[in-house]
């Protein structure tokens, strides 16, 4: 628990549309430790999903990173260059599940030539043995009579099971860290509360490394340990699942919480957060949260704000935690959630 | 995770003033940036940019153009008119190009020169009537056919009856019933070529009828006409255009095959087709070849340039390509 | 025992909806529905992909055809064939809201031509100017600047994209408005100004709601009564807390079950529960739709009708996490 696996400090990527630079992350900084949970959330475009694919090679051709590093195994992921080096760290090392299964998977073949195509490239284990491992792990992911599954195709599957195939391929691997962008989101919600059990008893099983990338504060709330806030680029507070839930810091994550219609009341409005992300295109002065921030201080659009620790393990990344800062009261919501946190104490 | 460089920056940071409250505005928040992107305008922008189009462009307004003045133009000799050689009184045939005859002249003496340009323009005049009579003609049926789903059974029934007869028979049948004339050509070629259009609009719009806003038009009532003319014409105007850019040498290209098989139009009304015709005929002799030359060239040059002009502003007018 | 003073506006009777299935058998969405939705409440319909809460809200508007039983508004029989004046009626006075803001504006056409379409078919303006007006009016009430008429759809947000959408049902002034899903597709920050939205609108025009959705957290948030549809059968209506509170039937304790709950403590400790459609039989005690409690509802055959009533009794050993929140 003490040594990180894998270690981003002041990440800097940066993307080329059509002849204007977009700045997708601007300096993000993640410890991530082995065994855990950790969500990241944050709207769409805040950059999630960018970050992660850092890890494994998987931006699009027009992207690269600018500055900054990605220590894993001693290496650093973000000075790579070759598809080469990327082969012995992807798929093996590092793995990702995708929202949509359809996409992830191969129409034309097999499920578990799929599987298997997996086990033989990665493991050492070829013919019968790789067939018996594919069987293995199909029945571990929960799908019934794996022998006749193994010689159907992905459009013979419900949209659940699917997802549990590309778990499968993903699982087949052993890797280190999974990555799940959003991988329930497409699903109903029986078969989500199925797949993320799943997910949780592989990692239980396995002690893999989970990353999952969501919206959704609930499923955060069932499989995180600790949580990851994004924010325009940038990592804007983060500590356990606990902190974040029952003793949020940051204007922001005040925000996302008192939008849920889960903690709303009937009958009186929900607090909605004003207006649009920036336009990442141009270069943000200040806190990028600034002009929709309810409770900004002047200084909130002159300079960035640093991370403020609130506990060793809690980190947010904004003014109001400055001693010369004014007390700011959280909104009712997030005051709800902190009078049950001290009920559950007591 | 703040260095110590940073913790010296934040205590550096003297006006305590700087934290207090700024004003919040949150109808600012509101406004959205206006992004002055027009479909048309990103389309031609993107079009024009591709020089090789932009050129072939040039180039067949150029020769469109040039057939219409051409008759026009001083010493231009009529193009049925058999030359005939003062000093010794016979027929100029198969004078190679000089001079005098631009193109040479062929076989009985008439100047290539001036049935090329004859020939372009009625061929083209046929193939731009066809393109126009398929667009209308092929657009409407095909319309009806996607979108009112009583007339789907029926008008398929139609289309696989005349489209199960093979092109060429029914093309050589017409003809030869009809007797090869200007008028019959287009006749002909009009009942054979809606179909084309008729079929690929009415997948169009089978794909985009049930598409939500479809769905919401219905909701208010709107007519069925005006579905189709602004929510799925509008969609399909750039591939319409596309395949009329695509039709127009194809066209042509029945109309050689025609007169390759002797039902073309008569010698009298030159076209690229019985021009070709000729050429093919005494092509095997290498001091003649100029009279298969030039009209294949303008046939060549013609039906390249719809078909990149074509392809070019389908291209163009996909909005995944505009930026 | 149905509540004497409201008045009902959309009654369904039997209703079943089928679709041309694969070979000679039809694919029935909707198996004999029957509800009320009373004038002026938010009435939510939950269901899964494929158990036909979309369809059903399609029949209203007729887009979808009915095969059998009855859709009534305010008492007047709406499916099938009917006459013309009545047609003019329904469009105007039930308008429908659309789940994707990307597919559901037309990209070609100005927002003020989107927002006035349903106008040109009604003829609801006396001239030119009433309609820029009654357009302009419409882009106010739903938050948007009276500028944005003369552009186009692809130039706003999504959430600005739904907006325009509602402004397009209501600028019709209609009396019963489908909401089919409309914040799924949004983003979950921007899906408060349009609950609360509709919300404020509810309120100042008196409209009546059918609240589609997959989310049961938001239905809870937004609907007096609630009805559970699995494959095309409703299983379950009651007022919104009480089915949060004592859900009856397996399908509704399952779904509930599911929701994830942004709570850690509670979220982690939870069981989730399975639905298995085999834990009725239904071969001989056949399933009736049953009036177990003041206006709560539930399918089941008589012996599972015995059971739920016992349940009843004793709502607190029911072990709902859901309730807790």
């Amino acid at each position: 628990m003490d040594e990180p696996i894998l270690s981003i400090r002041d990440l800097v990527v940066k993307f080329n549309l059509r002849g204007q630079i977009l700045t997708a992350i601007r300096g993000a900084s993640l410890d991530l430790y082995q065994g855990e949970t950790l969500a990241i959330v944050g709207e769409s475009g805040a950059g999630k999903s960018v970050l992660t694919k850092t890890w494994n090679g998987m931006l699009d051709p027009n992207g690269w990173v600018e500055s900054g590093s990605i220590m894993f195994e001693g290496q650093d992921l973000a000075k790579f260059t070759t598809e080469a080096q990327w082969l012995t760290v992807r798929g093996k090392k590092i793995a990702m599940v995708f929202q949509d299964p359809m996409t992830a998977l191969n129409p034309l073949k097999t499920v578990g030539k799929q599987i298997q195509e997996t086990l033989e490239l990665h493991q050492d284990i070829k013919g019968e043995a790789a067939q018996e491992r594919t069987i293995e792990i199909l029945s571990q992911v929960g799908i019934s009579e794996p022998e006749m599954r193994y010689s159907q195709y992905p459009h013979e599957f419900s949209g659940g099971m699917r997802q549990r195939v590309v778990i499968a391929i993903t699982v087949a691997c052993n890797p280190k860290i999974l990555i799940c962008d959003e991988p329930t989101t497409a699903l109903d919600v029986t078969i989500q509360a199925q797949i993320l059990e799943l997910i949780r008893e592989l990692q239980v099983q396995l002690g893999t490394t989970l990353v999952y990338i969501t919206h959704d504060l609930g499923v955060v709330a069932n499989v995180a340990d600790r949580v990851a806030v994004m924010y325009a680029g940038e990592i804007i507070e983060y500590g356990t699942v606990e902190e974040i839930f029952y003793d949020p810091r940051h204007p922001y994550t005040w925000a996302l919480l008192s939008s849920l219609p889960q903690l709303g009341v009937k009958g009186e409005p929900l607090y909605s957060i004003k207006g649009t992300p920036p336009n990442l295109f141009n270069e943000i002065k200040g806190d990028a949260f600034a002009p929709r921030n309810p409770h900004a201080l002047k200084i909130d659009f002159v300079k960035q704000p640093p991370f403020f620790q609130v506990s060793p393990t809690h980190f947010a990344k904004t003014w109001l935690l400055d001693p010369r800062a004014p007390k700011v009261e959280p909104p009712p919501v997030v005051q709800a959630m902190q009078s049950r946190y001290k009920e559950y104490a007591i | 995770m703040t260095t110590r460089k940073e913790q010296q920056a934040i205590t550096a940071i003297e006006d305590d003033s700087l934290f207090t409250f700024a004003h919040y505005d949150p109808e600012a928040a509101e406004r959205t940036g206006y992004s002055d992107y027009s479909y048309w305008g990103s389309t031609f922008r993107i079009f024009l940019k591709n020089k090789t189009a932009v050129f072939l462009l040039i180039l067949m307004a150029s020769l469109v153009f040039f057939t219409i003045i051409q008759p026009y133009l001083p010493n231009q000799k009529d193009p049925n008119k058999i030359h005939i050689d003062p000093e010794t009184g016979y027929q100029l045939r198969n004078h190679p190009p000089d001079g005098e005859f631009w193109f040479g002249t062929n076989v009985i003496g008439q100047d290539l020169w001036a049935r090329i340009w004859s020939g372009t323009r009625t061929s083209l005049l046929i193939a731009i009537i066809v393109g126009i009579w398929e667009v209308v003609f092929g657009i409407f049926i095909g319309a009806v056919w996607g979108y009112v789903r009583q007339l789907d059974a029926l008008i398929t029934e139609v289309y696989n009856v005349i489209n199960n007869i093979p092109n060429t028979i029914l093309l050589m049948l017409l003809a030869y019933i009809m007797r090869p004339s200007f008028k019959t050509m287009i006749i002909a070629m009009c009942l054979t070529g809606w179909l084309g259009m008729a079929r690929f609009v009415r997948n169009q719009i089978v794909i985009i009828r049930d598409r939500e806003y479809n769905l919401a038009s219905r909701c208010l009532g709107t007519p069925t006409h005006r579905i189709i003319m602004k929510n799925v014409l509008p969609y399909l105007v750039s591939v319409i255009v596309m395949r009329i850019a695509l039709s127009i040498p194809g066209t042509i290209g029945w109309e050689v095959f025609l007169t390759y098989i002797g039902l073309g139009l008569p010698l009298e009304t030159p076209s690229l087709g019985n021009l070709l015709n000729e050429g093919r005929r005494v092509m095997m002799s290498s001091s003649l070849r100029y009279q298969l030359l030039f009209p294949a060239l303008v046939l060549s040059v013609i039906t390249v340039s719809f078909y990149v002009l074509g392809n070019a502003f389908a291209d163009a007018a996909d909005p995944r390509n505009h930026y | 025992m149905k509540d004497e003073n409201k008045e009902v506006l959309i009654e369904f009777d039997n209703v079943r909806v089928q679709f041309k299935g694969k070979g000679k058998k039809p694919f029935v969405a909707v198996k004999d529905v029957s509800f009320q939705i009373y004038k002026g409440e938010t009435f939510g319909l939950v269901g899964e992909t494929g158990s036909g809460k979309t369809t059903i809200g399609r029949a209203i508007v007729r887009i979808n055809q009915t095969a059998s039983g009855d859709i009534l508004f305010k008492g007047r029989k709406i499916n099938g064939v009917i006459p013309k004046e009545l047609d003019r009626e329904v469009t105007r006075k039930i308008q429908m809201i659309f789940q994707d803001p990307m597919a559901s504006l037309n990209e070609r056409s100005k927002v003020d031509y989107i927002v006035s379409e349903g106008l040109y078919n009604i003829k609801g303006f006396t001239d030119e100017e009433d309609r820029k007006r009654k357009v302009e009016k419409a882009l106010l009430e739903v938050g948007l600047l009276p500028e944005f008429a003369s552009r186009f759809p692809h130039e706003f947000s999504g959430g600005q994209r739904q907006r325009i959408g509602i402004a397009r049902a209501l600028i019709m002034e209609p009396e019963f408005v489908i909401a089919d899903e409309p914040i799924s597709s949004l983003d979950v920050s921007i899906r408060a100004q349009i609950l609360n939205l509709l919300s404020d609108l509810q309120k100042t025009k008196g409209l009546t709601y059918l609240f589609i959705s997959h989310d049961l957290s938001v239905v809870r948030f937004i609907a007096d009564r609630v009805a559970v549809i699995h494959k095309g059968q409703i299983v379950e209506l009651a007022e919104t807390e009480k089915l949060f509170n004592s859900p009856l039937h397996p399908y509704t304790r399952a779904l509930l079950s599911a929701i994830p709950v942004p709570d850690p403590r509670i979220e982690k400790k939870k069981q989730i529960l399975i639905y298995d459609p085999s834990c009725h039989d239904y071969s001989v005690d056949k399933p009736k739709w049953v009036e177990i409690d003041k206006d709560h509802f539930v399918l089941g055959n008589d012996a599972e009708i015995g059971q739920y009533r016992e349940m009843l009794k004793n709502p607190l050993a029911m072990n709902n996490t859901y309730a807790m929140l």
